[in-house]
């Protein structure tokens, strides 16, 4: 098994004004290509911060990082932003698409960020949406469609560029417990087709579609447990 | 990168198409004020000129200057008593580039026909003033050399004074009077000029010509002139007429400070009105470039309040894998964009105000290809100066932060 990512005594610091936030204090483990691990705590966990890390948008103050082998706190802001479109697929709470623009230009636009030719831009977002069952919706707006369509954008947007992980940060947040469902069940199908996905939720029962989930309280590892 | 720039922001200034547009206006107004300024002050200076040309060429005016003095006490010695009618024969002998030198006895009085009573200027003068002035008789003659020799009492009208007294009538042979201070004079019609136009030096359609001989010795029974008009033998010599004109005054006058005299050429006339319109042009301008400044600014303000306002999306494509190069472009473009949709839009609207202004003014629209680059380009410098701002604001944003933005 080829671990997609290592994590060792992984700490973060920051300033809120004066106050000094320990949001990690040494926290480690290691996940396998192919894995679906959930990481659970309560809110102030560090979970988000964790999750930051984890998707290349923050730097760690202490420990290492490694994704595929390579320690993500030695790569400047170009090569963690190269990161952030190859090997990461972001899933938001919020959906986070681009309200002015088509489903179709929304799923494109990690292709635009790596000088993708546009005609195989477009199909390769065509096909991503297909997957997820929206493929003839390509020309609405996402203020056009239901929420959960839109949580399903953000999941073809995530996949189209083949990532190494699929980061999904309480993707059922803001969804209905039977659309949030049927979201899981797409991001289950991923799961079963050989992506590798990392999911931060506070809900026990949406951890439960996961392998294993690790629990993170007061900024340390609480439980590290394996399911089914 | 750039490319794809380019279409990222086109999307969002075509997604907030009424706001764009008003952040535009600022350019708009500006790039067309340049281009309308500049036509209409190349336009006017034309016409101007031409008018000037057509006034006469290569007319030289001598004047006695008004004495003028300190505290009550008249210093210097009015010249006038000086300029007698052979000073123009002198002149003509000792300035070799002048042609021709012509006395004026310009008298205003008020000339009655019938029950029509016009106030004019009337000028004595002789022949040669219509060859100097480039003006030409419509109907009748103007004064001949006997005329004057003879003291005959004939006027010559200009077309508007001729329209004024006799209406459609034909005024040639028509006795009209002429009232000079009191004295009623009577004077046979024997001329109308051609129209002239107004011109830098009044209009002479307005004015009566009579013979030099009857001004001085019947009407006003002066030995003195008002003034000379010399025409230089050709253009090109004509400063040096000037030149030798003024060397002559000088000594004639032993006036070494040319306090008592003063000669003003059609060059002159010229620099004054082109000085006059580049000032004009100058200020106008600087109107015009302090609106595209403004415009500047509305622009900066307004990719300030896009950037806040989308710092969620810019977190967004930061995920997505945007790099903060790739951010500053997209917002780069936008303010360019703006910039230039505004400059390409203002050359349309400065090109119509330039057209409308022209028919109204009826001078040639000219629009200088200088002034539409100008233009533009500043118009451009502008949208990467005031863009470049925000654009680094937007760029340098840290993504987490970014996301979090509500």
């Amino acid at each position: 098994m080829t671990k997609v990512i290592k994590i060792e005594q992984l700490e973060k610091t920051y300033y809120l004004g004066k106050v000094k936030v320990e949001a990690l204090r040494g926290v480690s483990f290691e996940i396998n290509t192919g894995d679906f691990v959930s990481i659970m705590g309560p809110s102030g966990s560090g979970k988000s911060t964790l999750m930051h890390i984890i998707g290349c948008l923050d730097y760690p103050t202490g420990g290492k990082f490694f994704l595929s082998g390579q320690d993500v706190s030695k790569l400047n802001d170009n090569q963690l932003a190269l990161f952030r479109n190859q090997k990461i697929g972001f899933v938001f709470q919020q959906f986070n698409l681009l309200p002015k623009a088509t489903i179709l230009r929304n799923v494109e636009l990690p292709l635009t960020y790596n000088n993708s030719n546009s005609r195989n831009k477009r199909q390769l977002a065509a096909q991503a949406l297909e997957e997820v069952g929206l493929g003839d919706r390509l020309k609405h707006r996402p203020n056009e469609i239901s929420g959960g369509q839109k949580q399903r954008v953000a999941i073809a947007r995530a996949l189209v560029n083949h990532p190494s992980i699929i980061l999904a940060d309480e993707p059922t947040g803001n969804l209905d417990s039977k659309t949030g469902r049927d979201i899981m069940e797409i991001i289950k199908k991923l799961h079963d087709s050989g992506n590798t996905i990392i999911l931060v939720t506070h809900e026990p029962e949406i951890a439960q579609y996961s392998q294993r989930v690790i629990h993170l309280k007061d900024g340390l590892i609480d439980k590290d447990e394996v399911i089914a | 990168m750039i490319l794809q720039s380019l279409k990222i922001a086109l999307e969002s200034l075509w997604a907030n198409k009424m706001r764009s547009f008003l952040s535009m206006l600022g350019i708009i107004i500006g790039v067309g004020a340049v281009i309308a300024i500049v036509s209409v002050g190349t336009g006017s200076t034309q016409q101007v000129t031409s008018n000037i040309a057509n006034l006469g060429s290569n007319m030289i005016t001598i004047y006695p200057k008004t004495p003028k003095g300190q505290g009550g006490q008249v210093k210097s010695v009015s010249s006038q008593d000086k300029f007698s009618l052979e000073l123009s024969d002198y002149m003509e002998k000792f300035c070799p580039s002048v042609k021709k030198v012509i006395p004026v006895k310009q008298i205003s009085g008020s000339l009655i026909s019938d029950d029509i009573n016009v106030n004019a200027t009337v000028l004595g003068t002789n022949i040669d003033y219509t060859e100097v002035n480039n003006y030409e008789v419509d109907m009748g003659n103007f004064i001949s050399d006997n005329d004057d020799e003879e003291r005959r009492q004939v006027i010559v009208l200009g077309s508007q004074l001729a329209e004024d007294l006799f209406e459609n009538d034909n005024p040639i042979g028509e006795r009209i009077k002429v009232n000079y201070e009191g004295q009623v004079y009577m004077f046979e019609v024997i001329g109308v000029m051609k129209e002239k136009g107004s011109t830098i030096g009044g209009n002479l359609d307005d004015q009566a010509y009579i013979p030099l001989s009857v001004a001085m010795d019947k009407l006003t029974n002066s030995d003195y002139v008002t003034s000379y008009i010399a025409q230089a033998a050709s253009t090109e010599k004509a400063s040096t007429a000037v030149s030798e004109l003024e060397n002559f005054m000088v000594k004639f006058l032993d006036d070494e400070d040319q306090e008592q005299f003063r000669i003003i050429s059609q060059d002159e006339i010229l620099d004054t009105v082109s000085s006059v319109t580049g000032t004009m042009s100058m200020m106008l301008g600087g109107i015009a470039a302090i609106s595209l400044l403004v415009g500047g600014i509305g622009i900066m303000n307004i990719m300030l309040v896009s950037v806040t306002e989308r710092t969620r999306e810019i977190g967004v494509r930061k995920a997505l894998g945007a790099r903060n190069t790739h951010i500053l472009f997209q917002f780069l473009m936008e303010s360019l964009n703006l910039t230039s949709f505004g400059g390409i839009l203002g050359i349309g609207f400065g090109w119509a105000v330039a057209y409308f202004l022209s028919r109204y003014g009826d001078w040639p629209m000219i629009i200088a290809p200088l002034s539409i680059g100008l233009a533009f380009g500043f118009a451009l410098f502008i949208g990467i100066f005031f863009g470049l701002y925000p654009a680094m604001k937007a760029a340098k944003m840290n993504p987490v932060d970014a996301l979090r933005y509500e």
